[in-house]
């Protein structure tokens, strides 16, 4: 990377140096050598982030754009500073959870606050592009079969034939000029004769050109024929409204709807993103789906987190206990078997149950009927779904606890064990006051992120029967296994017009604030066991 | 030195991927002649001929910048496209490429590829998605010009939105009633019918199930509703009229009675799918169920016996929903002219639909060659899909699917008579059209 001529300098340096100290490369050139790399380093950074952020801000993703800017301007800060060095092995993290986690985090609780949805998806300056590129044929206009014409320096000419045979000349910008005769001619005007097919190739650039004046200028409107289309929509900013030329009605625009609205309330499509302030929370709060199910659903969301963290906990402590004990065969293998669930991808493992449990077709309520004549109904029963759920969760889950639970086993000092068992105590005694107040202190903070980590748990409730079965008589739709994420999926996804993200986004912030108070409840409580502990 | 220096370059490289993931889909920019296209691995790229068309004048000054129309395609038809764009870009020297995508990807990218301007020129799809692309601003008119006679007109109306049509149509597609033939000789005429068939056949043992159909699922449902004189929304001068919800009215209410009866005598079960309901009709344990053209290859090669049948009636006709895909032109390409001359030259011909049917064989659209289609089966769907009526593309539609459907797996599960669940249905839908 350096220049040739400053090689031969260097290693003489170099070489000097090793003799009078006997090491390798001096501090100095060390120094210098790392701080050359770490300028082209950052310069190569800088250079990519700066393509980046200039495309972002092109394609008016300006909010990205921003946050990518200050991501890098962080990273610069924190490799060009000294006092920072400690930071600088962080910094890729940090970067990452800045654009992976936080960001998307701002933005949907910034979507929270406009109407983005589906129809108001688009800026107001792309929404009034899009209504205003629309031409239309006024009545009473005359089509005309057309010949195109190519000058040298790539200017274009129509020949234009009218329906009772009349001939115009027509250029950009200059009046329909008559033409006499019948034949086409090759040249003319220093423009030449394109044929049929050579002109589909340049049907592109003629697209947008009006040969002709103002608004006699005629368009080209299919491979056959022209015609001299009006623009249907114009925008007029002094009154902020939208023109319908063709039937003349005003659209007016609306900032607090992000519509173009006519007197009588028609709406012009696409509208655009604006910002609605709490109108997505009042909504919610108003929703009949709050005063309806809602109180069921909650609820059964937190007996399934708790159902699904107990259940997998005590399962996987259990096998943990069983696979450390003494006299246990080829323990690693059977821990290895059983670690299985978990590294097959758990969308797999819910459709595999789902067709086990089958009633139908399924291998377990097949044999079930053959033993006892009786099976659970998994899919259509309010009950049995539930239970089928929290066991396929519970199959899912285990082998993460038994993972973590094995690993605290091993931390629990055994001298403790030891003078238990001098003090006489019993294998329950020993479980119940050494083994699980040990265990929770190191698990306790896992079971706490494993509780929101199923108080969301979409997955498992959408996949293994899409929250069915559909309870009766609720003014919005909502299942028996609907927790609150998948319920509330339906609200923002099945309204009037498709997806309402600005609306989901409001509901997705509802739910975070909620889980947020749940999980600092549920701290206080673990940490309660680290008191317990110190009495240990 | 080293290792700082690999901490750096893990940070270009751990933002590289970050950035690539933030990326949107590469476009495709315009192409000179001179410069052969790149070829990036998920796109299928047919290249012009690099040399000038003989035509144009040896002493061309201005350098040409020609277009490349991008089509988003799904994988059936994509193949037929590249080839037809092969000859397209050998003819008129204009570049085809031919991107292939999931068929629901192509809606889902549109939405956030197109306003970037990043999307494609045509794009292959299904004419319900007319409501959500439209009120979105995604799509621009399709003129068929003096092709418009050669199709379908049920297709080419459901095409059309607001007046305004928005298609070419190439396939239309329905549900119909399949039999086993072995087991009911006969097609059935109304559901009285095959409740009683079902009723006989489940008697003698023969089947598990006379009459078999998967849960919810309005769209399989919506024949029977009709078959009693039901609707969802009702049709008027403009088209569906989403302030007028059917679910609920006197011939609504007389399906759901009528589920509910089949449900009581055990001939409709719950906790069926797709899958399960094919399943049981290739093992022959089920007789009699509705599926549409796209189960065909399945069940031909189970080697079970069917026929296919119109929908059967009672007290109004059973209309299946028609479905009907065809090409849309993106509001936000810069080759609109381009790709309509395109559609019209080159796709709305016979040999291109003959291919189409070939790559993935549906009812076509294309009045000559559906009259030529030898396929029984799919003549078979086709005579089913006389009567049917175009799914509804507007968006009210979506607050639909969940609540009927939950509906009809509430009167299958038994958990409510048919009357009380399809009232309730009908009841929210009509709170979500109205913006709760």
């Amino acid at each position: 990377m350096l220049p040739p001529k400053f090689v031969p300098l260097l290693k003489e340096i170099r070489v000097k140096y090793q003799q009078s100290t006997g090491e390798l490369v001096s501090p100095v050139f060390r120094n210098l050598r790392s701080y050359l790399g770490t300028l082209v380093g950052l310069s190569l950074l800088d250079g990519f982030a700066l393509w980046f952020i200039y495309n972002l801000l092109a394609d008016g993703v300006w909010f990205l754009g921003i946050a990518v800017f200050l991501v890098t301007l962080g990273i610069n800060i924190i490799f060009l500073r000294k006092d920072l060095y400690p930071l600088r092995w962080i910094s890729p993290g940090l970067a990452l959870i800045l654009l992976l986690a936080f960001y998307p985090i701002l933005f949907s609780v910034y979507s929270a606050f406009t109407n983005y949805s589906d129809g108001h998806l688009l800026t107001k300056e792309q929404s009034i592009n899009r209504i205003t590129q629309d031409y239309y044929l006024p009545e009473d206009t005359e089509t005309f079969s057309w010949e195109l014409y190519r000058s040298e320096n790539g200017n274009f000419a129509l020949l234009l034939t009218g329906e009772n045979g009349d001939r115009y000349w027509a250029k950009p910008d200059q009046p329909l000029e008559a033409l006499p005769g019948q034949e086409s001619p090759e040249t003319y005007d220093g423009f030449v004769r394109v044929s049929r097919a050579e002109s589909i190739k340049y049907l592109t650039e003629i697209e947008s050109i009006a040969f002709g004046v103002g608004e006699e200028g005629v368009r080209v409107k299919s491979l056959s024929s022209a015609a001299q289309l009006q623009k249907r929509f114009v925008y007029n900013a002094d009154i902020d409204a939208i023109i319908d030329q063709k039937q003349e009605i005003v659209y007016y625009a609306d900032g607090d709807l992000g519509s173009f609205l006519s007197v009588t309330g028609t709406e012009l499509f696409p509208g655009y993103q604006v910002a609605v302030g709490l109108d997505n929370f009042t909504r919610l709060i108003k929703s009949p789906a709050l005063s309806g199910p809602f109180l069921q659903v909650f609820l059964w969301t937190i007996v399934f987190a708790f159902i699904s963290v107990v259940s997998t906990f005590m399962l996987g402590l259990f096998l943990a206990l069983v696979l450390d004990s003494p006299g246990i065969p080829l323990p690693k293998v059977i821990r290895s078997l059983l670690i299985l669930p978990y590294a097959v991808p758990g969308v797999i493992l819910i459709l595999i149950w789902r067709g086990l449990l089958n009633p139908h077709l399924g291998v377990v309520n097949l044999t079930l009927m053959q033993w006892f004549g009786w099976a659970p109904a998994w899919f259509s029963d309010p009950f049995w779904t539930k239970m089928g759920i929290l066991l396929v969760n519970l199959y899912l889950g285990y082998p993460y606890m038994m993972l973590i639970c094995s690993g605290a086993l091993k931390a629990i000092p055994q001298d403790v064990y030891e003078a238990a068992e001098v003090d006489g105590a019993n294998i329950f005694q020993k479980f119940f006051n050494i083994t699980l107040p040990y265990l929770l202190i190191s698990v306790g903070p896992l079971l706490v992120s494993s509780f929101s980590f199923n108080f969301n748990n979409f997955n498992v409730i959408y996949l293994f029967n899409e929250g069915g079965p559909p309870i009766p008589n609720t003014p919005t739709p909502a299942g028996h296994s609907d927790i609150l994420i998948s319920y509330t999926y339906r609200l923002a996804f099945a309204g009037e017009r498709g997806a309402d993200y600005g609306y989901a986004a409001a509901i997705a912030f509802v739910i975070f604030i909620i889980l947020s108070l749940i999980t600092l409840f549920n701290f206080r409580f673990t940490r309660m066991w680290e008191e317990v502990s110190e009495n240990v | 030195m080293s290792k700082k220096f690999s901490v750096l370059l893990g940070v270009v490289l751990i933002l590289s991927f970050v950035l690539a993931a933030c990326q949107p889909a590469p476009a495709a920019e315009p192409v000179s002649v001179e410069e052969p296209v790149a070829e990036s691995p998920t796109e299928v790229v047919v290249e012009e001929p690099t040399t000038e068309p003989t035509t144009v004048p040896a002493e061309e000054t201005v350098e040409e910048e020609l277009p490349v129309l991008v089509i988003w395609s799904d994988e059936a038809r994509a193949p037929v496209l590249e080839k037809l764009g092969a000859a397209f870009a050998e003819e008129y020297g204009v570049t085809i490429q031919v991107q292939q995508m999931g068929f629901g990807d192509v809606r889902d990218q549109l939405k956030v590829a197109g306003p970037a301007g990043e999307g494609p020129d045509i794009l292959v799809g299904a004419h319900d998605w007319l409501g959500e692309l439209t009120i979105n601003g995604l799509l621009s008119p399709v003129d068929l010009e003096d092709k418009a006679d050669l199709f379908l007109p049920a297709a080419v109306d459901a095409f059309m939105y607001d007046g305004v049509l928005y298609g070419l149509p190439y396939v239309t597609e329905n549900v119909a009633f399949l039999r086993n033939p072995e087991l009911v000789p006969d097609a059935p005429q109304t559901w009285s019918e095959v409740a009683q068939i079902a009723a006989d056949l489940e008697a003698s043992g023969v089947v598990k199930q006379g009459y078999i159909r998967q849960d919810g699922d309005p769209y399989h449902f919506y024949p029977i509703l009709t078959a009693f004189d039901g609707y969802i929304f009702n049709v008027n001068e403009n088209g569906y009229d989403p302030t007028d919800v059917g679910i609920d009215s006197e011939g609504g209410l007389a399906a759901g009675k009528w589920l509910e009866d089949m449900v009581t005598n055990g001939h409709v079960v719950a906790a069926v799918d797709y899958e399960i309901m094919h399943t049981m009709f290739e093992q022959g344990e089920a007789a009699m169920m509705i599926t549409g053209p796209w189960a065909l290859d399945r069940i031909r090669q189970s080697g079970i016996p069917y026929a296919i049948s119109e929908i059967p009636s009672e007290t109004g006709v059973g209309r299946p929903f028609l479905g009907v895909q065809g090409f849309m032109i993106s509001a936000f390409s810069e080759n609109k002219l381009l790709a309509q001359t395109f559609l019209n030259e080159y796709v709305a011909t016979e040999e291109t639909m003959l291919e189409i049917f070939a790559a993935d064989p549906r009812a076509s659209a294309f009045i000559p060659v559906r009259d030529a289609i030898e396929d029984e089966d799919i003549a078979a769907f086709g005579k089913a899909g006389e009567v049917g009526m175009a799914m509804p593309a507007i968006p009210e539609m979506s607050a639909v699917w969940t609540a009927f459907g939950d509906a009809i797996n509430i009167v299958m599960q038994g958990q409510q008579p048919g009357q009380e669940a399809f009232e309730n249905a009908a009841a929210q839908i009509r709170s979500a059209i109205e913006g709760n």
